[in-house]
């Protein structure tokens, strides 16, 4: 006889962990979370930039610096420095957001000095070697034809090209357009580099297990000795503008295809919009988080038409976007793409007390799972540093979370499903479109994969 | 820096293998579960079974619903999976330290009583879930199928890794609940599943618990045949070519390797590092830096334990470029490393990688308990996660130059090319054509 279904013991209140803060010499601000037993360090360095202060034409130069700052710095080439780097467990990404440039450091804790060393090479003195500026320009467009054939990439494009204005940098993909990069040259990177990264305003984070690491020392004696005499605030982020027709549906032509690629979008909020961010998380959830949300248990498991279907609230520094998106066999495009904004539409109508209770769990008790190693919760307080959120923000959102009700989650919900969706599908365009006819409301457009 | 993560390991009476390792840093636990059987047990006409099988662990059981298994831990913030590859199955979450008990529940009664809740209906729909599944991850992507064809044309037909996890549709479609059935039989049951908690409980407690919700499963699986002897390195080259819509030509050049765990695979594994798995390799060096050949170049070993792993590169190439010089380069770069072995440096730099990337995955409580979970059924050994550096700081220049030369030579490489199709056009930027 096998044992009874037990019960389950409520957990015990978490707190995010609160990082010690220091401020720099140079104006650089320090959080370091020490985090026992998790042995290789995350450090992420955070300079807010705002996407739009790029010069017009030249889309994507943030992009392609941030791309050539471990490329050869004035003590190290290119090849040295990534050695270097290797020899020391160190890796390095860097990249930039609507809000900021982003670099980011993993490394074994007793390669610290080293990493840190080597972190303020790359930012304070990059020499963007000719023949590396070529290379890295090539291969990112090369990396725009990979994206167009890839249905998911090319069905983000055009959804951010659908939903906001055509003068709108939200509405051009972030690290540029085969057009942009092909106008771009070394001086626009050294150019970019001077004036919009600097240690002013910026934020490091420090994660991992700091036991006998004097962090504020090393980083003084490095990261502390950066300086960018022409460095320039960015401008103030602002929400980007929708587009006037942004409520369509736009079919990307990509003959033979198997599935179809949906992609359905809102504007969103970001994480301090004054209305609370805590119900937009637990929204992802009921609609789109599982397999028993509203979209799968339709299309998934009832109709087997989906590997599965995601919802999604993404906060940008100032604004942000409500995106569906998922894929669904040839065949059955046009019934799927009925069901899905029925079910989006008609969750406007309300959720239910259980759907509530279920997302409100699911989102507080993951918490400490969803933080518990160094790399996530320097990702975290990374994005606060980055969105300008008070420290204690993921703390305050919990308890938030908590106490949702459903009247909480129907205003949320109302604010952003207005009924005026922007539909991108990527699809063979031959069977997909006759397949929309009565299906969907309002125009239908075409466009070249 | 030694490592001392904890491991605590028994045996029930029915021969389920438990190690309970305490981490009370987070107040959670990892529940772990693999299941010895993987794409490589299936038989023709029977691909992708395996893996249809485990969607069909989420459908209900004796006394859980269908799906209710998701529902049921996510309501208590439990982050779920399972996931089949060609050795095995896995099944695991990670749940709030209270609700462990109802984690091993839900786990104890699909592993034990699947076969009471399966139906016709489910099977078709998860059948037709796994399809999309195929879609989306092979079918639907540019060179999505290239490792399928690596498989192929790498591995002897009939041998176990010769097909891909996902199967075929065809044989997706024959699947019956009759299959389900057996497979079940075969395949499930403590004697042939082991069981890892990692996280904020002690040992005695981990024991206690599986012994009251694990403890009655009847042994059950049909006893394992020995895994097959080692298949030597190929004699003669080998060519697959496909011309599709891909954005530009990528080449994927495969070599048998040493079954995993053994010092020789360690040796391969460090060798292909060298040539084309770090950010510094030699490939990278060459094709990527130097000539601008190749947009990328990366190398990857998997271990397997029957009678063959798996080693290969992919190279990226740059639109323009002939494919057929980037593989003759790549030729004279692994030839090159084959007359003298891998440098000091590049050792150093293997090393120094392979601890960061350990670290990191022993940095999370559900990677940890996967590991160790990994290591106690394919190899018996659960302390692999406190050794594996150690051993690898053991590996010498010389173990990496025989192990390259005996399974790394150009000779015996398969390669599956992806070439842009000689008709394909380009369509240049989006533009609106028309209104429907």
């Amino acid at each position: 006889m096998s044992a009874p279904r037990p019960d389950v013991a409520p957990p015990q209140p978490w707190t995010f962990p609160a990082p010690v803060e220091h401020l720099l010499g140079n104006g650089l601000r320090v959080l370091a979370h020490d985090l026992p037993g998790q042995y290789v360090l995350s450090l992420r360095v955070v300079v807010p930039t705002v996407l739009s202060d790029e010069p017009s034409g030249k889309e994507g130069v943030g992009a392609m610096t941030a791309r050539m700052l471990d490329e050869g710095t004035a003590a190290h080439g290119s090849d040295e420095f990534a050695e270097l780097m290797e020899r020391h467990g160190m890796v390095l990404g860097a990249g930039v957001s609507d809000g900021g440039l982003l670099v980011d450091v993993d490394v074994p804790q007793r390669h610290l000095g080293t990493a840190a060393e080597l972190l303020a090479e790359a930012l304070a003195h990059p020499v963007f070697p000719d023949d590396e500026v070529r290379r890295i320009l090539r291969n990112r467009l090369a990396e725009i034809e990979q994206e167009r054939a890839s249905s998911a990439h090319r069905a983000a494009r055009e959804l951010a090209r659908t939903m906001w204005s055509a003068t709108d940098r939200a509405s051009r993909p972030t690290a540029g357009t085969s057009e942009s990069i092909g106008r771009l040259t070394r001086e626009d990177l050294v150019e970019f580099h001077a004036t919009a990264v600097g240690p002013q305003g910026a934020t490091v984070v420090v994660a991992g297990d700091l036991t006998g690491v004097d962090v504020v020392g090393v980083l003084e004696q490095t990261l502390g000795n950066w300086s960018a005499p022409r460095h320039r605030p960015p401008s103030r982020p602002v929400a980007p503008v929708p587009a006037p027709d942004a409520a369509r549906v736009v079919v990307v032509d990509r003959p033979g295809s198997v599935q179809t690629e949906i992609a359905v979008g809102r504007p969103g909020p970001d994480r301090s919009t004054p209305e609370g961010w805590a119900p937009h998380p637990v929204l992802s959830f009921v609609l789109g988080g599982s397999p028993s949300a509203r979209i799968d248990a339709v299309l998934r498991e009832e109709k087997g038409y989906t590997y599965g279907i995601r919802s999604a609230f993404r906060p940008r520094v100032a604004g942000g976007s409500f995106v569906t998106s998922g894929s669904v066999r040839s065949e059955v495009t046009g019934e799927a793409v009925e069901i899905l904004l029925g079910i989006l539409d008609r969750a406007r109508e309300g959720f239910t007390d259980a759907e509530v209770r279920s997302g409100v769990d699911y989102v507080g008790k993951t918490a400490p799972g969803r933080y518990a190693t160094a790399d996530a919760v320097a990702d975290e307080t990374a994005a606060l540093a980055l969105e300008g959120l008070p420290l204690d923000f993921t703390t305050r959102n919990l308890r938030a979370v908590a106490a949702l009700g459903r009247d909480d989650l129907d205003r949320a919900y109302r604010r952003v499903a207005t009924g005026e969706w922007s539909v991108v599908l990527v699809g063979d365009a031959s069977t997909v479109v006759p397949a929309l006819e009565g299906r969907v409301e309002g125009p239908v457009s075409t466009v070249a994969r | 820096m030694p490592l001392d993560y904890p491991i605590d390991r028994r045996t029930l009476s029915n021969g389920l293998r438990v190690v309970v390792s305490p981490d009370h840093t987070v107040p959670n636990v990892t529940v772990n579960l693999w299941v010895g059987v993987g794409s490589r047990h299936e038989t023709v006409g029977r691909t992708g079974f395996a893996h249809l099988f485990e969607h069909l662990m989420f459908q209900g059981s004796r006394n859980v619903r269908s799906g209710e298994h998701f529902e049921a831990l996510m309501a208590q913030g439990g982050r779920l999976n399972a996931t089949t590859w060609f050795d095995r199955t896995n099944y695991f979450e990670t749940v709030p330290t209270g609700a462990v008990e109802l984690a091993l529940w839900l786990e104890a009664d699909r592993h034990g009583n699947l076969l009471d809740a399966v139906t016709q209906e489910n099977l078709d729909n998860q059948r037709d879930v796994v399809k999309e599944e195929k879609r989306q991850r092979y079918d639907n992507q540019p060179y999505g199928n290239a490792l399928i064809d690596v498989y192929a044309a790498i591995f002897p037909q009939g041998h176990p890794y010769h097909h891909p996890t996902i199967g075929s549709m065809e044989d997706l479609d024959a699947a019956s609940l009759d299959d389900v059935h057996a497979f079940f039989r075969a395949h499930y049951g403590p004697d042939n599943t082991v069981l890892t908690l990692c996280g904020d409980l002690t040992a005695e407690q981990g024991f206690e618990l599986v012994e009251r919700y694990f403890g009655d499963l009847p042994s059950a699986a049909v006893p394992r045949r020995p895994d097959l002897a080692q298949l030597a390195p190929m004699e003669a080259p080998v060519r697959v070519e496909r011309r599709e819509a891909v954005p530009n030509d990528r080449l994927h050049v495969a070599f048998r390797l040493p079954v995993d765990e053994t010092d020789e695979f360690l040796a391969a594994a460090v060798a292909l590092d060298c040539i084309g798995g770090l950010a510094t390799s030699r490939l990278v060096r060459r094709l990527v830096r130097r000539d601008q050949t190749a947009l990328g170049a990366h190398a990857t070993a998997w271990g397997f334990v029957d009678g063959a792993s798996l080693g290969f590169v992919v190279l990226d190439v740059a639109p323009g470029t002939d494919p057929a010089l980037v593989e003759a380069t790549f030729v004279e770069e692994l030839t090159g490393f084959l007359e003298h072995g891998p440098t000091d440096v590049e050792l150093e730099a293997s090393l120094a990688q392979s601890e960061r990337s350990w670290l990191s995955a022993l940095a999370s409580q559900e990677e940890r308990a996967d590991l160790i979970s990994h290591h106690l059924l394919l190899h018996d050994d659960p302390g692999v996660v406190n050794t594996h550096l150690d051993r690898l700081r053991d590996v010498t220049a010389q173990q990496v130059l025989d192990a390259a030369r005996r399974w790394l030579r150009p000779d015996s490489r398969a390669t599956v090319a992806y070439l842009t199709a000689d008709d394909a056009t380009d369509a240049g930027p989006a533009t609106t054509e028309d209104v429907a």
